[in-house]
C-alpha cells in the first residue's frame, strides 16, 4: 500500500498577517497606553513622564521658543488624554502616534503665527544667528553643547517647516525613516530627499555664519 | 551611478546600511563627482554637527503643570463618554436649578394630591385597564372639579366679592329704571307742550 507523504509545513498552523503585526507592535507604550483606558492614574504619570522630553524638544526646535513648546508640550498631552481611544496599538507605535499629533499641532501653531513672524525684522533674526555664531568660530571643537544647541536653533529657523521638521525628527529624535515618513504621511524616498536638501541648506547656512561644520 | 541615484541612497550610505556593492559604486561616484562629493561632505558635517548639540530638556515644573491638569482632562474624557451613552440632554438636566425645579413641581402636585383626596394605594392588575384608567380619570377629574368650584364659592373672600357686584349690579338697574321713568315724564311734557295748550292756561282754564 502507498503512503502519502503530507508535508509537514501543512500542519504548522500560521497567524494571519495582521495578528503577527498587532503582536509585534505591542510594546511597553502600547501596554501603558492600555493601563491609562482602565483609568490608571498611575499609568497616565508615566507616560507623560516617559515622553514629555520628546515632545518638548520636537516643539522647541521646531518654535526657538522655550515658552511656545511650553505651552505646545501642554496642549499635545492635553489632546493625548482626550484622544488616546483614538490610538489603535495593532496600527502602528504610539511614538509615531504621539509625534504625528505633535507635528500637526505643531503646523496648526505655524500657520497661526505666521502673520506675527512677518512682522518681525529678518535683520533681527540674522543677528541672533551672528551673536551666537561670532565668538564660536575660533574652533569647532571649542564649541560646547549647550552653545551649538544655540547655533543649530538659529540656524534651523532658517529652513522652510517640511525641511525642518523632517531634520528634527531624523537628527535630533533620531526616529526611523519609514516612522517619519508614517508621522509626515509622505513616501521614505521624500523623507530622504528632503533630510538631503535640510541638511545640505543648514550646512549652507552655518558656513555663511563661519561656523566650522 | 547617476548624481539622482546616488542621492536616494546618500542617508543609508551616511547610516553606513549599503551594502558592500552600492557602496561601492557610490564611492566611486563621488570620487569623480564635485557637486555630489560637496553634498556628501555637507550633509556628513551638519550630521556630525548635530550629534553635539546638546538635547533640549524640559523645565521640571513643566512636567508638574501637566500633571495639574491631568485631572480636568481626565474629567473631560469621563464626560465625553457619559455623554456619547446618553446624550447631552441629560447633562442639562442634572443642573441643580433643573433639580431643584423638579422637586418642587413634584411637591406641588403632591399637595394638590393631598388636597384632593387622592390616596396612593398598591397597584393591582386590574387598576391597568384602560376603560377602568380612563373612568377614573374621569371620575376624579369631576370630583375634583367639583370640589374645587365648591371650595372656590365657599370662600369668604369670593362671596365678599360675589355680593358686592350683585350690590352693584342691582344699584345700577336701578338708575337705570329710574333715568328711564324720567325720560317717559320728560317725553310726555314735551308732547303736551308741542300740542299748543299751555299747561298754565289750561290750569287758568279749570280753574
Amino acid at each position: 500500500m502507498a503512503t502519502v507523504a503530507i508535508p509537514a509545513a501543512k500542519w504548522n498552523w500560521v497567524p494571519p498577517y495582521r495578528m503577527v503585526r498587532a503582536a509585534d507592535s505591542l510594546d511597553a507604550d502600547s501596554q501603558l497606553v492600555e493601563r491609562c483606558l482602565t483609568g490608571q492614574d498611575a499609568a497616565w504619570e508615566d507616560l507623560v513622564k516617559l515622553h514629555t522630553r520628546r515632545v518638548y524638544s520636537i516643539c522647541y526646535r521646531f518654535t526657538n521658543s522655550d515658552a511656545e513648546a511650553q505651552d505646545l508640550t501642554q496642549d499635545v498631552f492635553m489632546r493625548v488624554f482626550k484622544n488616546l481611544k483614538s490610538f489603535r496599538s495593532g496600527e502602528g507605535l504610539f511614538v509615531v502616534w504621539l509625534t504625528r499629533l505633535t507635528r500637526n499641532l505643531l503646523i496648526d501653531h505655524y500657520r497661526r503665527t505666521r502673520m506675527d513672524r512677518a512682522t518681525e525684522s529678518i535683520e533681527d533674526q540674522v543677528k541672533v544667528l551672528e551673536e551666537t555664531a561670532t565668538p564660536l568660530s575660533r574652533t569647532d571643537r571649542m564649541l560646547a553643547g549647550r552653545e551649538a544647541s544655540e547655533i543649530l536653533q538659529g540656524a534651523l529657523q532658517k529652513l522652510s517647516p517640511e525641511l525642518r521638521e523632517t531634520v528634527i525628527l531624523r537628527d535630533i529624535e533620531e526616529m526611523e525613516y519609514r516612522e517619519i515618513a508614517q508621522v509626515l504621511n509622505v513616501p521614505e524616498g521624500t523623507v530622504k530627499s528632503r533630510l538631503n536638501r535640510g541638511r545640505a541648506e543648514l550646512a549652507r547656512i552655518l558656513r555663511r555664519h563661519k561656523v566650522q561644520i | 551611478m547617476t548624481c539622482a541615484e546616488l542621492e536616494i541612497l546618500l542617508c543609508d550610505y551616511m547610516d553606513g546600511a549599503l551594502r558592500v556593492e552600492e557602496r561601492a559604486a557610490l564611492e566611486a561616484h563621488l570620487a569623480g563627482c564635485t557637486s555630489c562629493s560637496e553634498l556628501a561632505k555637507d550633509v556628513a558635517g551638519v550630521t556630525a554637527f548635530i550629534e553635539k548639540v546638546a538635547p533640549a530638556e524640559p523645565p521640571a515644573e513643566l512636567l508638574t503643570r501637566i500633571l495639574h491638569e491631568l485631572p480636568t482632562a481626565q474629567a473631560a474624557v469621563k464626560r465625553s463618554w457619559w455623554r456619547s451613552l446618553f446624550g447631552g440632554w441629560v447633562h442639562s438636566i442634572l443642573q441643580p436649578r433643573y433639580v431643584m425645579g423638579m422637586a418642587m413641581t413634584v411637591l406641588s402636585f403632591s399637595m394638590i394630591a393631598k388636597f384632593a383626596h387622592i390616596e396612593p394605594r398598591q397597584l393591582r392588575p386590574s387598576d391597568l385597564d384602560p376603560v377602568k384608567i380612563w373612568a377614573s380619570i374621569d371620575d376624579r377629574t369631576h370630583r375634583a372639579w367639583d370640589r374645587a368650584v365648591k371650595y372656590y364659592e365657599n370662600m369668604r373672600l369670593v362671596i365678599e366679592i360675589q355680593s358686592r357686584v350683585k350690590e352693584w349690579n342691582d344699584q345700577e338697574q336701578a338708575q337705570n329704571s329710574a333715568t328711564r321713568s324720567g325720560r317717559q315724564a320728560d317725553s310726555g311734557k314735551q308732547k303736551a307742550e308741542s300740542s299748543g295748550q299751555k299747561p298754565e292756561a289750561g290750569t287758568q282754564k279749570t280753574r
